[in-house]
């Protein structure tokens, strides 16, 4: 997993908060549940404490005082309930102190003493064994005869500490829950708001040097995508702009030179078969003339690079089948091959469907055949294939001639590139055929690239988008031995 | 030179054969007009549209050569008004522009042929005499050059009576410089006729042919056929043409 990737970290951050969240918010709720659970005891207790202050006020007005503590325990009954009733004098006397619960819970004799506070009802937490803990509120009543009590009641919190420990029991199970899901749903989440910039970026992708008129589509939705579409459509706009003035650039160039062109080829032309010429100045001239032939050439294929990039390529855009045109090719340059004993062999699966401009795609072997002739010496073998791979027409020229160093493998489709100036020169290449084959194949939606290792021969391979076979073929192999 | 008493009759048609040439850069007209004078035409040349024009439009030519980026009226606009004024000169269109669509714009205007520049002044010749249908000698079923004989129909070629086998290509070649016989024939003129443009740079393979067709036409007999004219072409006869 790429931990530096945006979406990595946005989720990653979704989920620290979404649980950083949710920890908050179980301190906070386990907080409130204490303190709620604890006033609620407490007022539970300090209405006992009254109601017992009531029951004392009424038996001592009827002079029977010591009669509160049998009531106490026929009402309340403190050691069945779990609860602690204790009423001391203002002196200090003990009046009452419920006994022991059932349960042996607490041992009311072992409790603290009453604290005398002015305040009417109060309450205090008493520490018991084994760290638990006792809650007593205590209310005073004081009787108009002048006597004064103070009513305790208590309840041991082993409740509310219970409540509290399973309140915290859930919220820990669920903290991997909330956790999964903060994943899970900043993944989705993430994804989502992702997808548009996945969109813009695949949409990008598509457009390269020869569709620059095309456009991201902008989505109104005014916000980071729009703007980030449009800020891209801006720049693919500039971009268009930079290569339509390169092209026009070369297209003019290209369209200047040929009128001076035209005028030395005619002049040189008739010059040349004037009669009262000495033999050697008819050579020079002759040898002038090949130097226009070439200048034109690299006008004409310069020209036509220009064309095929500004989406010029087709004159025509028929569905053929590549491998009977690669094969026929084949067989007109076969004497070009053994001129040099260079064997040719052609492997060609017929029913390799293509669609696009017959003679540009022809122009295509024919430059990638010539350039693999040249570069093998005599004897050497020059293999040509084309098969059916997926969705692609692959074609592929192999020689086993000089090769190519890896250093010059990238730029060899590039205009002018010589891997070696010198040689190729005297062979008469202008450097733009392979430039030309990468042009065509680029207006075809296809595209080519080389292989090779020095000395053992170089590889190019074509590779052109199939269309669907329009009439019955047959797999027959055709090879031909030159 | 070839020379046969067709070839005398031809040159008699062609004198009255009147051509205009409208092209602005002086020196392109200059030297096409020299050529075509040279080959016993009358021509008549305008270095702007609107003179052009004024030609056309007075005056009945067989064959007007047209360039198309022209000062005044262009090419194609004085293509139209003449076609629209029922003109039916034979029109060569000459220019610097080979787009596809500029050469179909063109033919829908009412061109006959088109030439891109630069081109060989053998090139233009050629089409020129197959716009003036008055092809030299090549409609008929046997070509002859010197000893050589070729019959169109059976694709036989015989040299001084010997029958010499030829591949397709090879024979393709050797017609085309036979029915052209006398004439220097560009690489590109070669390779267009005998292969298709695809072949347009591979010019080398011209050369390669000739030298097979040597080996076979040439080679076994003391008289050359095939001559080379540096820098220019080919050419069949018993000289290099003058």
């Amino acid at each position: 997993m790429n931990t530096r990737s945006l979406k990595f970290q946005l989720i990653g951050w979704y989920a620290v908060v979404l649980v950083a969240g949710f920890g908050l918010l179980g301190v906070a709720t386990y907080l409130a549940l204490q303190s709620s659970l604890a006033a609620s005891l407490k007022e539970n207790l300090l209405r006992r404490a009254r109601q017992i202050s009531q029951l004392l006020r009424e038996e001592s007005q009827g002079g029977n005082e010591a009669r509160v503590g049998k009531e106490i325990q026929a009402r309340y009954a403190p050691d069945l309930n779990e609860r602690f009733v204790r009423i001391t004098r203002a002196d200090g006397a003990l009046l009452y102190l419920s006994s022991a619960p059932k349960s042996q819970s607490f041992d009311p004799a072992t409790l603290p003493p009453p604290i005398v506070s002015d305040q009417a009802e109060t309450s205090r937490v008493a520490p018991l064994v084994g760290g638990r803990k006792m809650l007593l509120a205590a209310h005073a009543l004081k009787l108009p005869g002048g006597a004064s009590y103070l009513i305790e009641t208590g309840a041991p919190m082993d409740e509310v500490q219970a409540d509290l420990r399973n309140w915290l029991r859930f919220l820990l199970a669920m903290l991997p829950v909330v956790a999964a899901i903060a994943l899970g749903g900043g993944y989705v989440l993430v994804k989502r708001a992702l997808l548009p910039v996945d969109q813009i970026a695949a949409s990008a992708q598509r457009i390269s040097s020869h569709n620059l008129s095309e456009r991201l589509p902008v989505a109104k939705t005014g916000d980071e995508m729009e703007r980030l579409s449009v800020a891209l459509n801006h720049m693919i706009e500039r971009l268009d702009a930079a290569f339509q003035h390169s092209r026009r650039f070369v297209a003019d160039a290209s369209h200047e030179l040929r009128t001076p062109l035209t005028v030395l080829q005619g002049e040189l032309e008739s010059l040349v078969q004037e009669p009262r010429l000495t033999p050697e100045c008819r050579d020079r001239l002759g040898s002038a003339l090949e130097e226009v032939g070439r200048l034109a050439n690299i006008v004409e294929g310069l020209f036509a690079i220009s064309r095929l990039d500004a989406g010029e390529a087709a004159t025509e855009w028929v569905p053929f089948d590549l491998a009977q045109l690669a094969a026929a090719t084949a067989d007109q340059m076969a004497l070009l091959a053994e001129d040099k004993k260079i064997r040719v062999t052609c492997t060609a699966s017929m029913g390799a469907w293509v669609e696009g401009d017959r003679a540009r795609l022809k122009q295509v072997v024919v430059n990638l055949l010539d350039n693999a002739i040249k570069y093998t010496p005599e004897n050497g073998a020059v293999g040509l294939t084309v098969k059916t791979e997926d969705s692609k027409v692959v074609l592929e020229v192999e020689d086993n001639g000089i090769g190519i160093p890896p250093e010059a493998l990238p730029r060899v489709f590039e205009r002018f590139f010589r891997v070696d100036p010198a040689r190729s020169r005297e062979q008469g290449g202008a450097g733009l055929g392979l430039s030309i084959v990468k042009s065509i194949c680029a207006a075809h939606r296809g595209r080519v690239e080389a292989s090779s290792r020095p000395g053992q021969g170089t590889r190019f391979r074509v590779e052109l988008p199939s269309v669907p076979v329009r009439t019955n073929h047959n797999q027959s192999q055709r090879n031909h031995e030159h | 030179m070839v020379s046969s008493p067709r070839q005398s009759i031809y040159v008699i048609l062609v004198t009255h054969m009147r051509m205009l040439l409208i092209e602005d850069e002086k020196k392109v007209a200059d030297f096409v007009a020299r050529g075509l004078r040279a080959e016993r035409f009358a021509v008549d040349v305008a270095y702007d549209g609107t003179t052009g024009w004024e030609k056309a439009s007075g005056t009945e030519y067989d064959l007007i050569i047209l360039d198309l980026m022209l000062p005044g009226i262009n090419g194609t606009e004085l293509l139209r008004r003449l076609r629209r004024q029922g003109s039916t000169a034979a029109v060569l269109v000459l220019t610097a522009r080979d787009a596809t669509h500029d050469k179909v714009e063109n033919f829908e205007a009412g061109a006959d042929d088109y030439l891109t520049k630069p081109f060989a002044f053998a090139e233009l010749l050629v089409r020129v005499k197959a716009l003036l249908r008055r092809p030299p000698t090549s409609r008929t079923h046997a070509l002859r050059v010197g000893d050589l004989e070729i019959d169109r129909l059976t694709q036989q070629v015989r040299r001084a009576g010997k029958r010499l086998e030829l591949t397709a290509k090879e024979y393709a070649l050797l017609e085309y410089l036979a029915a052209n016989a006398g004439r220097v024939l560009s690489r590109t003129m070669i390779v267009e006729h005998v292969w298709d443009e695809s072949f347009e740079n591979l010019t080398n393979i011209v050369d390669v042919y000739v030298r097979h067709l040597r080996s076979k036409v040439d080679d076994p007999f003391p008289a050359k056929l095939i001559q080379t004219v540096r820098g220019v072409g080919y050419c069949l006869g018993e000289a290099v043409p003058a």
